[in-house]
């Protein structure tokens, strides 16, 4: 077991220095300077080239990629005189965009993304695998054809509308919450939550159709076993021969599911977050998209990239947990 | 007839399952008395409705698409209109079951020593976990696992195909039940293994007294364990004999044809019945009269009486062998015996 | 069970935040600004350089040596002395300005600003690898011997030669210039001309906090997220006739859905009566403009400071009479369609906006133009049949195709199938050259090497003096002549009137000047002019002071006011 993390963390790592590769030659293939971008008025073809400077893309890839690098083991400095700062290890880089260290950036935005996953994961979970079961349990009656169309539209529908959707009709028409502004749960809970409740509904209604179909679909085909038969000619009650024999088996491909769900989701939830106006590491990234910032794009990409590495290796030892047919030894 | 106590009354049973393509009506009206101590076959192809009854005796169909009629009784209790707690309370207890395939019998989260202590606590909530362990262990010993207490901790993928189905058995008679409903328990099994698993099942019916219902399309397995014999078609009993009768002088067209099967299987070594022309009937649509008249190479024989009357379960052959045939009795004893020899 | 509890917990928050809700109906001293930004482009005040945001760090948290009068209207673009006590003194033909300090100036942390800061700030708009974006007019104008890279890497004999340019005698800051700027002290309305406490600046971190001299100081600044303004009580209103501080708190709320600011707005509950948004998103105009009345009262639809244009390369297209062909044939009426209608601006008559009331006078429009900016195709025609006979050549390439450089997006994709169909009836060929990352646009097309028969062309004053307009755009040393008119007979002409504009010190006759410039440069049609452009803003109920403050296109910030409840 232990050897088998050790094994998986490095090549981890591996892979995320793939990723960081990757980033960056995609960027520098980019048709777009973003010395050019971010020069204001005054954009005349010197100013441009001190621009380049400063943001250091007169540099060669070779040599940016390095300088990333070092910088996260080491940090970086910047500018000289009194202007001068620097952005201590780990570092990422500085977005002269944001005035900020990338790190620091990620830092700030990362809980709020995070409170906006855990919530929507947890209310998904309860309302896709809950749904899931009553449908299964009700099969061909009202409930399940409920849970049906609930399935279909929801995963058809754009998270965008239904975002706004959900904001205009509480918030602005019917008027029962305030505009959602984001607060620290730590500085005022219940503001928190206020700001919190409608994106979390909004990611938790769209994800959980599909989870509602999984389990569904997983506890109809678990009931159909053998041994949940066996189950119940065993003498067992119904609610222990759900719990241990078809949730059991219809929780296997949920979890996994759930976990790259969940991680992809930490890598920031752009649409969710930009129209409740969350200031998290989605739009964070989409930011340094639009606005060609390679740092905060390279950082934001990385911290995802943790995610989504860190969360199959999770699913892996899971799955292990969870079925003792494919556990390691 | 035996002399001993009746463990299960099976009257007029009848199940029907609603499906999107209409009404299957899988087991008709079929009545039987299963004695203490007493092992019955009830021999069939696939869909005649004999696992569909199986399920029936414990209330495991699908209960929102399968209606029963009828009354099937165990310990004095009603199983199909008794209360759900009430049922649960026989299953695994009185009446218990062992599965045709062990592969997928058994819970595959969970070790096999947990799942026999699981059957055996829901029945015995007061047991401490050493008494439980206890018989876990003499379970697993009774029904021939070697190094019980280590293998107790194995999850099922961890056994052979035979050795899950000694646990299958090791759960089912962990409550000593008086009643052991046997699904085609050796089909899915290695040939060599299908004796052991039979001989078990016989050695532990000496020791704990109980009656054996066996389920089978082989009549192999039947020739070598059951003593009386129900022959299903259609869901209905076509013919219900004793062993010996059955095999001496079969009373129905239908038998005549599993009897030729059965020559067959010392060729093909495995019971299909493909010596019967013709494929069994939709269940939706079943043919009307008799049955098997479209299989039927002697319908014929009585005019349009077979295509139209269902045939009544009557004491047609010697001793006491019924059939559901509208064939004159001394017909049936002059190709029966033909058959039989 | 577990999912029983999972419930309750799920149940208890819905009902506490509808709870909280109830009790959030009223409102606060408080003004609201609301934007789909991520943040302010730039606070610091050296690098600041967007009308909008001069507006708002100018009124709040900055003050300069000069500001426009905080005023509705005309008189909006009146400037008087800010930090200093009148809009100063010019000598030596106006190329020595000088500014006196009022007392009792104080930054935030109570400590006195001092002519040195404000030489101190103005050095650092020299420092463009750090004080990026800012204006470079301190550059242009001062007359600093030598290289001077700006405080942070300059020598001290590079210092020394800055501090002879800009002096301090006690409270009176003095500028000497290259040469006559008439309007230098329109130039300090900027906020290049604020000044900057030596040992607090931060360089390129100074822009996330900078010190101010304004009656609000900045308690929180988080991108993406807000920015918080809270009284700054060491500001003392007797040393300002301008800025009032009505509210309490200014909260600038970054990163909002855009749909969902207007639909707030329009919605007008709690916080939201005190809030104000710059832009009103075209799908909602119709229902603030044309619905409801006091929707309307609550909203206004007024001049920006911008003017959109086309630019002709004149080197290319010398003959007139093409150029007359190409204005007439042109379908402004269908390209103002395409690009969101009426609401986006008036045809302009020129490059010079009525809001700069003493420097506009409308123009005479080119014969045969048609006001309702619908094509004159047979004028056109007439034209191009002149140029034939007069400059063949011209005509000729006219007819061949002429390159119209453009920024690949949807809308001007659009644009550019209007103009070859306007073109194309003229007899005139466009040849479309799509420049692929818009940012490239401008620097594309400024490159001398680029050749180009059509640009597109945009500007806004730097200041409400249209010094900053008709030299810019059409002299050879404007930082954004696209026109390459040098070449042109007039040109030398033309260049000696407008530096005669320029060093006329005489605020009206100078103006004169420049309406007289504006009509000759639309004779001569060196650019097309195309719209003065328009925005649309709405606020609160409870908001009063909402004008838009002519010279910046933008709310009066500062002085926005809050409507209190009655007790």
């Amino acid at each position: 077991m232990f050897l088998f993390v050790v094994r998986r963390l490095f090549f981890a790592v591996l892979l995320l220095l793939a990723v960081s590769v990757v980033t960056y030659l995609l960027f520098s293939a980019l048709p777009v300077d973003p010395a050019a971008l971010t020069c204001g008025k005054n954009c005349k073809p010197d100013i441009i080239a001190a621009n380049r400077i400063r943001l250091g893309y007169d540099k060669s890839i070779v040599e940016q990629y390095w300088l990333f690098l070092k910088g996260i083991f080491v940090g970086r400095d910047y500018g000289m005189g009194q202007a001068a700062f620097s952005c201590p290890a780990p570092s990422f880089g500085y977005s002269f965009a944001q005035h900020e260290c990338v790190t620091t950036l990620i830092g700030r935005t990362f809980p709020v993304t995070a409170y906006l996953s855990i919530g929507a994961f947890i209310m998904w979970m309860i309302i896709g695998v809950g749904s899931g079961a009553i449908a299964a349990l009700n099969k061909g009656k009202w409930q399940d054809r409920l849970a049906n169309a609930f399935t279909a539209v929801g995963v058809s529908l754009p998270t965008f509308y239904v975002g706004l959707l959900v904001l205009f009709s509480v918030v602005i028409w019917l008027g029962i919450l305030p505009f959602p502004d984001y607060v620290s749960p730590l500085e005022d809970p219940i503001k928190f939550l206020n700001a919190m409740i409608l994106p979390w509904l909004t990611l938790a209604i769209l994800s959980a159709a599909s989870y509602t179909r999984l389990t569904r679909n997983g506890m109809l085909e678990a009931m159909n076993e053998d041994f949940v038969r066996l189950g119940v000619a065993k003498g067992l009650s119904r609610s222990v021969v759900l719990r241990k024999y078809v949730m059991r088996a219809a929780m296997v491909p949920i979890v996994t599911i759930a976990g790259l769900d969940f991680a992809s989701l930490l890598g920031g939830a752009i649409i969710t977050e930009s129209v409740f106006s969350l200031p998290g590491m989605g739009k964070l990234a989409i930011r340094s998209v639009v606005e060609s910032d390679l740092p905060v794009l390279v950082g934001t990409t990385l911290v995802s990239a943790v995610f989504i590495v860190l969360a199959n290796v999770i699913v892996d030892i899971m799955y292990g947990v969870l079925d003792p047919r494919v556990r390691v030894k | 007839m035996s002399s001993q106590k009746p463990v299960l009354i099976v009257e007029n049973l009848s199940v029907s399952f609603a499906t999107p393509d209409g009404i299957v009506h899988a087991v008709n009206d079929l009545s039987f008395v299963l004695h203490e101590g007493e092992t019955l076959g009830i021999v069939g192809e696939s869909g005649s409705g004999k696992s569909v009854t199986a399920a029936s005796l414990m209330r495991l169909n699908n209960s929102v698409t399968a209606t029963s009629t009828g009354r099937v009784v165990v310990a004095g209790v009603d199983v199909l209109s008794a209360s759900e707690a009430d049922v649960r309370r026989l299953r695994g207890s009185e009446i218990a079951m062992v599965f045709q395939d062990p592969m997928s019998a058994l819970n595959p989260y969970y070790t096999v020593g947990y799942q026999i202590a699981e059957a055996y606590e829901v029945h015995h909530p007061e047991a401490s976990k050493a008494q439980v362990n206890a018989k876990v262990l003499e379970m697993m010993t009774k029904v021939g696992i070697p190094n019980p207490a280590q293998r107790a901790d194995e999850y099922p993928h961890q056994f052979s195909g035979g050795m899950r189905q000694r646990i299958v058995i090791a759960i089912a008679l962990v409550n000593d039940p008086k009643i052991l409903i046997a699904d085609e328990p050796t089909t899915a099994l290695d040939v060599t293994v299908q004796a052991q698993i039979l001989d078990l099942m016989l050695a532990l019916q000496v020791e704990n007294g109980m009656a054996i219902l066996l389920i089978t399309h082989d009549l192999g397995v039947i020739a070598e364990v059951a003593r009386d014999v129900l022959v299903m078609y259609a869901g209905r009993v076509v013919e219900k004999a004793d062993v010996e009768d059955l095999f001496e002088i079969p009373t129905h067209p239908y038998s005549w044809g599993l009897l030729g099967a059965v020559a067959s299987l010392e060729v093909s070594s495995r019971g299909h019945l493909r010596t019967i022309e013709g494929t069994p009937p939709s269940l939706l649509n079943l043919p009307s009269g008799c049955a098997f008249h479209p299989r039927c190479s002697f319908a014929s024989e009585n005019g349009s009486r077979c295509t139209t009357e269902t045939p009544l379960l009557v004491q047609k052959g010697p001793k006491h062998s019924f059939s559901a045939c509208h064939l004159p009795v001394e017909r049936i004893v002059e190709i029966g015996q033909k058959v039989g020899n | 069970m577990k999912m029983r509890r999972i419930g309750v917990a799920v149940g208890f928050v819905l009902v506490a935040s509808t709870l909280t809700a109830s009790c959030g109906g009223g409102y606060d001293n408080t003004i609201n600004i609301l934007t789909n930004g991520e943040q302010i482009a730039h606070l610091d005040p050296q690098r600041n350089y967007t009308g909008d945001d001069l507006a708002f760090a100018g009124s709040t948290i900055q003050r300069s040596l000069t500001t426009y009068k905080f005023q509705a209207g005309d008189a909006g673009s009146e400037i008087t002395g800010d930090l200093a006590t009148d809009t100063g003194t010019s000598s030596n033909g106006g190329k020595v300005w000088a500014f006196t300090l009022k007392d009792g100036l104080k930054y935030e942390d109570g400590s006195v600003i001092t002519c040195a800061d404000v030489a101190y700030g103005v050095s650092r708009s020299f420092a463009t690898d750090v004080i990026t974006d800012g204006p470079s007019y301190a550059m242009t104008y001062l007359d600093v011997k030598g290289e001077y890279p700006g405080p942070y890497k300059a020598t001290a004999a590079q210092q020394a030669a800055y501090d002879k340019a800009v002096t301090c005698d006690g409270n009176t800051i003095t500028f000497n210039l290259k040469s006559t700027v008439a309007d230098f002290n329109y130039t300090t309305t900027l906020l290049t001309f604020s000044p900057v406490p030596k040992a607090k600046d931060t360089g390129e971190k100074y822009d996330m906090h900078p010190i101010s001299s304004g009656p609000y100081k900045i308690e929180s600044y988080e991108v993406g997220k807000a920015l918080v303004l809270v009284r700054n009580d060491q500001w003392d209103i007797a040393t300002d006739t301008e800025r009032k501080a009505y509210a309490d708190k200014i909260v600038y709320h970054f990163g909002l859905e855009e749909s969902a600011m207007d639909e707030r707005l329009i919605a007008d509950s709690g916080q939201d009566k005190t809030a104000v948004t710059a832009g009103i998103l075209p799908e909602s105009l119709k229902t603030v403009f044309e619905g409801d009345k006091a929707l309307a009262k609550r909203a206004v639809n007024y001049y920006d400071p911008f003017v959109g244009y086309t630019n002709l390369n004149v080197k290319n297209l010398s003959c007139l009479d093409v150029r007359k062909a190409i204005y007439l044939a042109l379908d402004r009426e269908a390209l103002r369609k395409a690009g969101g209608g009426s609401y986006t601006g008036d045809f302009a008559d020129g490059f010079i906006k009525p809001l700069m009331k003493i420097d506009y006078k409308k123009p005479t429009q080119l014969a045969g133009l048609n006001e309702d900016g619908s094509p004159n195709v047979e004028a056109a025609k007439a034209a191009m049949a002149a140029a034939e006979t007069k400059c063949p050549e011209v005509a000729a390439h006219a007819k061949d195709g002429l390159k119209f450089y453009y920024p690949d997006t949807e809308i001007w994709k659009k644009a550019l199938a209007i103009w070859i169909d306007s073109m194309g009836k003229a007899g005139i060929k466009i040849k479309p050259e799509a420049v692929g990352d818009p940012a490239q646009y401008w620097p594309t097309v400024m490159n001398p090497e680029t050749d180009y028969d059509i640009v597109r062309g945009g500007w806004a004053p730097d200041w409400a003096n249209a010094s900053t307009v008709i030299p810019e755009l059409f002299t050879t040393g404007g930082g954004f002549n696209l026109t390459r008119n040098a070449s042109d007979p007039d040109y030398k002409t033309f260049e000696t009137k407008v530096n005669d504009a320029r060093n006329t010190l005489d605020r009206t006759a100078q103006g004169v000047k420049w309406q007289e410039l504006n009509q000759f440069v639309v004779d001569r049609l060196w650019a097309l002019p195309g719209t003065f452009t328009r925005m649309q803003s709405m606020w609160g109920s409870k908001i009063e002071n909402s004008f838009q403050w002519g010279p910046f296109g933008a709310f009066c910030y500062g002085n926005l006011k809050v409507q209190l409840e009655k007790k």
